[in-house]
C-alpha cells in the first residue's frame, strides 16, 4: 500500500504543477457554466428585445378589401406599411431583405366575409430570419382581426360564442416543478459533466502514460522495487481524482451560474435549488465515481500503449465523440431508465442523473446502475493491469 | 555479481516491423539476444560493447527486470530476475544517457521519491542525500525545478537518483550518449567510484574510448550474438589490428 501512496503523492504533486491539467480540473469546469449561462442569457435577451421592438416593413395589397384590417395595420407604430409594391416582386423583395413581410387580401374577400364564407389573406415571410418574428407578429394581428369578424358574425346571428366552444379543458399537472425542470435540465447536465469527467481524466492520463514514455522516466520507475500493479494504481488514483474534481467543479460552476442569473424566475430558481439538494448531488457524484475509474483505466491503457504523447492524443480525441453518443441518446425523448438502459455504461449515468435530479429515481434501478458501473470499473482496471504487464505494450518501439 | 546464462530474447514482430525488415526477411519473430552468457564480478567494470541495434539495451533491460528472457536465466546479487524481480530491483541502480527526470519536480523531490520507493527511512535518506549532494556539488540547485536545469545539472540529479539506495549492482545504458565532455566526465568518475566501492558495474556503449578508459571486462555483442567475452587484457592480447577501435570494427564486420 505504501508504494501506491508514494506514487500517488508524487503524481499528484506533478499534476498540480501542470497548467493544462489544472485548467481541465478547476478553471474550465468552474467557468464553463457561468460563461455559458451568461452568454446565452445576454444573447437571448438582446435578440428577443431586438425582434420585439423592430419596426417591420410590410407590403400590403388589399385590392380594395378588408379596410378595417388595413386601418389596424396603418395605426401601428411598429409597422411601416408600403402599398406601392406589385404582387409579383414580393418574394424577391423579402429574399433580398428589402421588406420583412407582405400581406395580400383576396379580391373576393369582403364579399365572402359578408356571405358568412371564409375569405383568404396571404402572408409572405421568411421564417429563417429574426426568429420568425414577422410571421409571429403579423399572424397575431390577423388573429385579432379574425376575432373581430367572428364576434360581428355572432352578433349578426344573435348567437352565443360558447356554442362553438362546448368543451373547456382545464389542465391539472401533478408533476412538481422540480420533476419538470429535473427531467429537462437533469438530462442536459450529465452531457456536460460526463464530458468534463472524460477531459479531466484525459490530460493526466496522457502525461502519466505516454508522457512518462516520452520523457524516458517510465524505465527508471520500472526499475524501482515496486510492482507494475502498484505503479498503475498510484497513477490511476491521480487520474480518477482529476476526473472527479472536474465533475465536482462542474457542479460548483453550475450552482454559481444559476445564482448569477437574476433573470431566472423565482419559482424556477426554487426548483433548481431543490434539485441541487446535497443528497441529490452526493448520489450523482457517487454514480460518477465508478464511471471515472472506468475512464481512468481506459485512458491509461491507451496512453501506455502509445509510443508518444502525440499518438496518445490522436487515439483519445475520437473517444470524446464515442463517449458523447450514449449521453446524447439519453437526451432523446422516450428514452427512460429501465432494466436494460441501466446496464448501458454512460447512458445509465445520464438517465439515472436525470431521475435523481427530478426526485423520481427508483431504488432497484439505481442499484442496477451501481452494479453495472462497478463491474465495468473493475473490468477496465483489470484489463489495464493486464495490458500494463505486457512487455510489448510498454516497449512498443522495440 | 551478475550472472547471465544462455539468455535469449525473442520479440514478435508487428506487420510494420516485418515490412521494415525487407522482403528477404522470413518469419514472425526476431531474436534480439541469442544465447549469450557472461559474468560481471563485484569491484569490476563490465562493458557491453556493440553497434546500434546489437541487443545491448535488450540485454540490460533483462538484467534490470524490465524484460523477461525468453529462455536462459540471469541472477543479480544472487536473486533471479524472473522469480525474485523485486529483490533484484532493490539491489540495482539503472542509469541511461537520457536523464529520465520529472521536469516539474525539484532534484530534492525527485531523489526523495526514489528513496521512498526503495523504502529508505528518513535518517538513512538524509545522510546519503547530504553525502551525494556534497560530492556532486548539487546544493545550489537542489530546490529548483528540474526543467530549468542545464544538461549537466540534470545528469547529476540522475546519478543521485540512481544510487541513492546504495545498490550493489549499477547498470549504465549508453550513459554518455549525447552528453557534452564535462557531463560525460561526471559519469566516468561515477563509474570509477562505484568500482572502487566494490560495486558490480555494467555499462553499454558503442565508444571504444570509454571501454579502454573504464572497463576491466568486456563483451562484444552484434546481431544479438556474443562475439567476444573476456578481460580487456585478453582482448588486447588477441588483437589483429593496431587499435581497439579497428579491432572492434573488424569483429563486427566479420560476424
Amino acid at each position: 500500500m505504501k508504494p501506491i501512496l508514494t506514487i500517488f503523492k508524487k503524481e499528484f504533486k506533478d499534476i498540480t504543477r501542470d497548467r493544462r491539467s489544472m485548467m481541465m480540473m478547476f478553471i474550465i469546469p468552474m467557468l464553463l457554466f457561468p460563461l455559458l449561462f451568461t452568454i446565452a442569457a445576454a444573447f437571448t435577451t438582446r435578440q428577443t428585445q431586438k425582434v420585439r421592438t423592430k419596426t417591420l416593413v410590410v407590403a400590403l395589397i388589399t385590392n380594395g378589401n378588408a379596410e378595417a384590417f388595413r386601418e389596424i395595420l396603418l395605426k401601428r407604430d411598429d409597422l411601416k406599411i408600403r402599398e406601392d409594391i406589385a404582387e409579383d416582386i414580393i418574394p424577391q423583395l423579402i429574399r433580398s431583405d428589402s421588406i420583412d413581410a407582405a400581406i395580400r387580401v383576396d379580391e373576393q374577400f369582403d364579399a365572402q366575409i359578408s356571405d358568412l364564407q371564409r375569405g383568404q389573406i396571404h402572408l409572405y415571410f421568411k421564417s429563417s430570419r429574426d426568429m420568425d418574428a414577422s410571421r409571429n407578429r403579423l399572424t397575431s394581428l390577423i388573429r385579432d382581426y379574425e376575432n373581430q369578424i367572428v364576434n360581428d358574425r355572432f352578433q349578426r346571428l344573435a348567437l352565443d360564442r360558447m356554442i362553438v366552444d362546448p368543451v373547456q379543458v382545464r389542465r391539472h399537472d401533478i408533476a412538481t416543478q422540480r420533476e419538470r425542470i429535473g427531467k429537462s435540465v437533469g438530462g442536459f447536465l450529465p452531457y456536460i459533466f460526463v464530458l468534463m469527467c472524460f477531459m479531466g481524466c484525459m490530460y493526466p492520463a496522457l502525461d502519466l502514460g505516454a508522457g512518462e514514455k516520452e520523457r524516458a522516466t517510465l524505465e527508471t520507475l520500472l526499475v524501482a522495487p515496486v510492482s507494475k500493479i502498484q505503479i498503475l494504481l498510484g497513477k490511476c488514483g491521480v487520474i480518477v481524482l482529476s476526473g472527479f474534481a472536474s465533475i465536482a467543479n462542474s457542479f460548483i460552476g453550475f450552482f454559481i451560474a444559476v445564482m448569477l442569473q437574476r433573470e431566472i424566475v423565482a419559482r424556477i430558481l426554487d426548483a433548481l435549488q431543490g434539485m441541487f439538494e446535497i443528497s441529490s448531488i452526493l448520489l450523482v457524484l457517487s454514480l460518477c465515481l465508478p464511471l471515472t475509474i472506468f475512464f481512468a483505466a481506459a485512458l491509461m491503457s491507451v496512453s501506455i500503449f502509445a509510443k508518444s504523447f502525440k499518438e496518445a492524443q490522436s487515439i483519445m480525441a475520437p473517444l470524446n465523440i464515442i463517449i458523447i453518443i450514449p449521453v446524447f441518446i439519453g437526451l432523446l425523448p422516450g428514452i427512460e431508465l429501465n432494466a436494460i438502459t441501466s446496464l448501458i455504461p454512460v447512458l445509465n449515468v445520464s438517465l439515472a442523473s436525470k431521475e435523481i435530479f427530478a426526485g423520481t429515481i427508483k431504488l432497484p434501478l439505481l442499484f442496477e446502475v451501481y452494479a453495472s458501473l462497478i463491474a465495468l470499473a473493475a473490468l477496465s482496471l483489470y484489463g489495464c493491469a493486464r495490458w500494463f504487464e505486457r512487455e510489448s505494450t510498454i516497449f512498443r518501439e522495440t | 555479481m551478475v550472472i547471465a546464462k544462455n539468455i535469449v530474447k525473442t520479440f514478435k514482430l508487428s506487420r510494420q516491423q516485418k515490412r521494415e525488415m525487407g522482403d528477404g526477411f522470413q518469419g514472425n519473430t526476431i531474436d534480439a539476444v541469442c544465447d549469450i552468457s557472461f559474468t560481471c564480478q563485484p569491484g569490476r567494470v563490465f562493458a557491453l560493447l556493440g553497434p546500434n541495434g546489437a541487443g545491448k539495451t535488450t540485454a540490460l533491460r533483462m538484467i534490470a527486470t524490465m524484460l523477461k528472457p525468453t529462455s536462459g536465466s540471469i541472477s543479480v546479487a544472487e536473486y533471479d530476475t524472473v522469480a525474485q524481480s523485486q529483490a533484484v530491483r532493490e539491489n540495482l541502480g539503472f542509469l541511461t544517457g537520457n536523464t529520465g527526470l520529472y521536469d516539474r519536480l525539484t532534484p530534492n523531490e525527485m531523489v526523495r521519491y526514489f528513496a521512498d520507493l526503495h523504502g529508505m527511512n528518513s535518517a538513512d535518506y538524509n545522510t546519503r542525500r547530504d553525502h551525494l549532494c556534497a560530492l556532486l556539488d548539487m546544493e545550489a540547485f537542489a530546490n529548483r525545478r528540474i526543467g530549468k536545469l542545464s544538461t549537466g545539472m540534470k545528469q547529476k540529479v540522475s546519478i543521485v537518483r540512481t544510487i541513492i539506495h546504495d545498490p550493489d549492482v549499477i547498470v549504465f545504458d549508453e550513459p554518455t550518449d549525447g552528453l557534452d565532455v564535462v557531463t560525460s566526465r561526471n559519469i566516468v568518475h561515477l563509474i570509477r567510484d562505484c568500482r572502487n566501492a566494490g560495486k558490480t558495474v555494467i555499462f553499454s556503449t558503442h565508444r571504444m574510448g570509454e571501454v579502454s578508459l573504464l572497463s576491466d571486462d568486456l563483451a562484444i555483442i552484434h546481431k544479438g550474438q556474443l562475439q567476444f567475452n573476456g578481460t580487456l587484457e585478453d582482448f588486447q592480447n588477441q588483437m589483429q589490428t593496431p587499435t581497439l577501435e579497428d579491432e572492434f570494427i573488424r569483429i563486427v564486420e566479420q560476424a
